[in-house]
């Protein structure tokens, strides 16, 4: 079984909040002139990261299954005259990226990951398998515009970020995964995101195989 | 988690890549004949622009097409992975790319034909590629640019150190499409030249490849194991490095306590910028100044995401080969002595530092030697 205590959470849920209104809620908490280079995902990654303090020792794992939509569509709409500069932020995983370059804050061990129902699971047995005394589990989207249409994008945009260890002095949680004989289940980073957010307790199978327990003090 | 410990070694039980010369034998004889797959094709395809170096696999258009077009060489590279229960929970597989099935959303931007769709996101196209392979579920999936690769490899060997899997397949691809050699284009580092890693030239410039790879690690002793892995992100920008090269030193000297007395050769990363060239030259003559270093993109171009696997299984080729192919596609001088543009035998090695970059400053590299 891998475990591991909760010792920080953040969250962000802007609604419907459109970009620009995002940019000017959070203005305060990035350098002058910062956020106008910055995504909303990149925005939002940033308010929740910024209060866990990160340091270079930290293992930090991101989960996003769209990534960065409207720079993505900002891009592709940008052709036959490509933008050198969304084509850069499109690429995951930008949003992250993009708060830590601001703060010059290296990490060691980055893993940017991508995925549908199961990874909340499999970005979860990364942080907990992870090397370093704390992980930091982050993850979110961002609501697209004509991909959404498509069918290719978020249709709610949100961010959340966690720090875990092995240390169960002051936690205010505990996460662990579990082998089972369960022959499915799914856990999306929606619903991840809204159990976090609520301080919600989970038990359920998040992917083939295991069993996810999360439990608030 | 615990304190940073070494990363535990791996063995490679089986590697595959596929690259613009066919297969990993077949690459490793056309490297060794210092061959040049790349050629000058317009950067948008049938839509024209800018004449820049690609390699594409042979007989494949930039064009996308539905389903994309690169399914029938990832099929056929995977014909030669072991058999078995692949994305079952005792043999998982790790997914790693950096563009995915990305240049369907531009064909569907470009013609509003929905059928793109079903390929677009990276969850989708995996998802679609994972049922099209025969594999179960349990698939995880890494994106971090060009060093994605390297991710898949250090969460395979956690995943069979915590006893969580028998086998794990590290599974990597990157095709090319109108978006990605546009975007490197719209970055002036993807110009009409043909790139020279590490020559000492005016200016600096990068080709693209297809590529795509697989390796599969396990615990049980093979002829040729990962040694040691590392990482580092510097987050100092997005498109240049720190100027002392601290970052590229970070993550080789990572590396250093596993040599051991091992002969070491390097095959660097060696696009063919110049600035990060340079430091990816410094640090690694620094830290292993008796190793030659070789980079590979000059010829088959930079397959992206898939360059560390792609690259890892040329090198495990050379590791049981006469020769060492060298720096295709540069002339002295270079910047360093230890830059070698000729091919070198192989049996005076017996291991070898492999490195990747990407888009952040982030870092990797990974020591593959005998057992």
């Amino acid at each position: 079984m891998l475990a591991a205590y909760i010792h920080a959470v953040a969250t962000d849920d802007p609604g419907a909040e459109e970009p620009a209104g995002t940019r000017e809620r959070l203005k305060d908490r990035f350098p002058r002139g910062a956020t106008r280079r910055m995504t909303q995902l990149g925005l939002l990654m940033g308010a929740v990261l910024d209060p866990l303090r990160l340091t270079e020792m930290d293992t930090v794992v991101y989960a996003s299954e769209f990534a960065e939509s409207r720079a993505l569509e900002g891009f592709l709409d940008s052709f036959p005259s490509a933008s050198p500069t969304l084509f850069q932020t499109s690429i995951h995983p930008s949003a992250v990226q993009q708060w830590l370059i601001q703060r010059q804050q290296a990490v060691r061990t980055f893993f940017p990951m991508t995925g549908g129902p199961h990874l909340v699971a499999q970005a979860l047995q990364v942080a907990l398998l992870a090397d370093t005394p704390r992980s930091i589990f982050c993850g979110g989207d961002e609501r697209g515009t004509w991909l959404l249409e498509a069918g290719a994008a978020s249709m709610r945009t949100f961010a959340f970020a966690l720090a875990l260890s092995r240390d169960p002095l002051g936690a205010m949680g505990e996460i662990k995964l579990a082998p089972s004989d369960h022959a499915s289940g799914d856990l999306s980073l929606q619903r991840f995101f809204d159990a976090l957010q609520g301080r919600e307790s989970l038990a359920l199978s998040p992917t083939a195989g295991l069993w996810l327990t999360l439990d608030w003090r | 988690m615990a304190l940073v410990s070494p990363t535990p070694s791996v063995y490679l039980a089986a590697y595959g890549c596929l690259t613009a010369f066919g297969n990993a034998s077949a690459t490793y004889a056309a490297l060794c004949n210092g061959e040049r797959a790349l050629t000058l094709q317009p950067a948008l395809g049938n839509r024209g622009g800018d004449a820049v170096p690609l390699a594409l696999c042979r007989g494949r258009a930039l064009d996308e097409t539905a389903p994309p077009n690169w399914l029938p060489y990832v099929q056929e590279l995977v014909t030669t992975l072991p058999a078995g229960d692949w994305g079952s929970p005792r043999r998982p597989v790790f997914v790693t790319s950096s563009n995915f099935g990305v240049g369907s959303l531009y064909a569907y931007r470009q013609t509003r034909e929905r059928v793109h769709l079903d390929y677009g996101t990276p969850s989708s196209c995996v998802d679609w590629l994972r049922r099209e392979l025969g594999w179960g579920e349990n698939v995880s999936t890494f994106s971090h640019a060009c060093v994605s690769a390297h991710l898949g490899f250090l969460q395979a060997t956690r995943a069979l150190h915590a006893g969580l899997a028998d086998e794990a397949l590290v599974f990597s691809f990157d095709f090319l499409s109108p978006f990605v050699a546009g975007g490197f284009n719209a970055l002036k580092i993807l110009n009409s030249e043909f790139p020279a890693p590490y020559e000492n030239r005016a200016s600096g410039s990068i080709g693209l490849g297809d590529g795509a790879a697989y390796a599969v690690l396990t615990r049980e002793r093979s002829e040729l194991q990962i040694t040691a892995q590392a990482l580092h992100n510097e987050m100092h920008h997005f498109t240049a490095n720190q100027a002392d090269g601290a970052g590229f030193a970070a993550c080789i000297q990572q590396i250093m306590p596993a040599v051991g007395g091992r002969r070491l050769w390097a095959k660097g990363h060696g696009t063919g910028t110049l600035e990060a060239g340079r430091l990816e030259v410094a640090a690694l003559e620094q830290a292993f100044p008796a190793a030659p270093l070789v980079s590979w993109k000059g010829s088959l171009g930079h397959t992206l995401g898939s360059c560390g696997a792609v690259e890892l299984a040329i090198a495990a080729e050379c590791l049981k080969g006469e020769y060492i192919p060298g720096t295709v596609g540069s002339h002295a001088p270079g910047f360093s002595a230890t830059v070698a543009f000729d091919p070198l035998p192989g049996r005076a090695f017996d291991g070898v530092v492999c490195t990747s970059n990407a888009f952040g400053g982030a870092h990797a590299a990974l020591l593959l030697s005998h057992e």
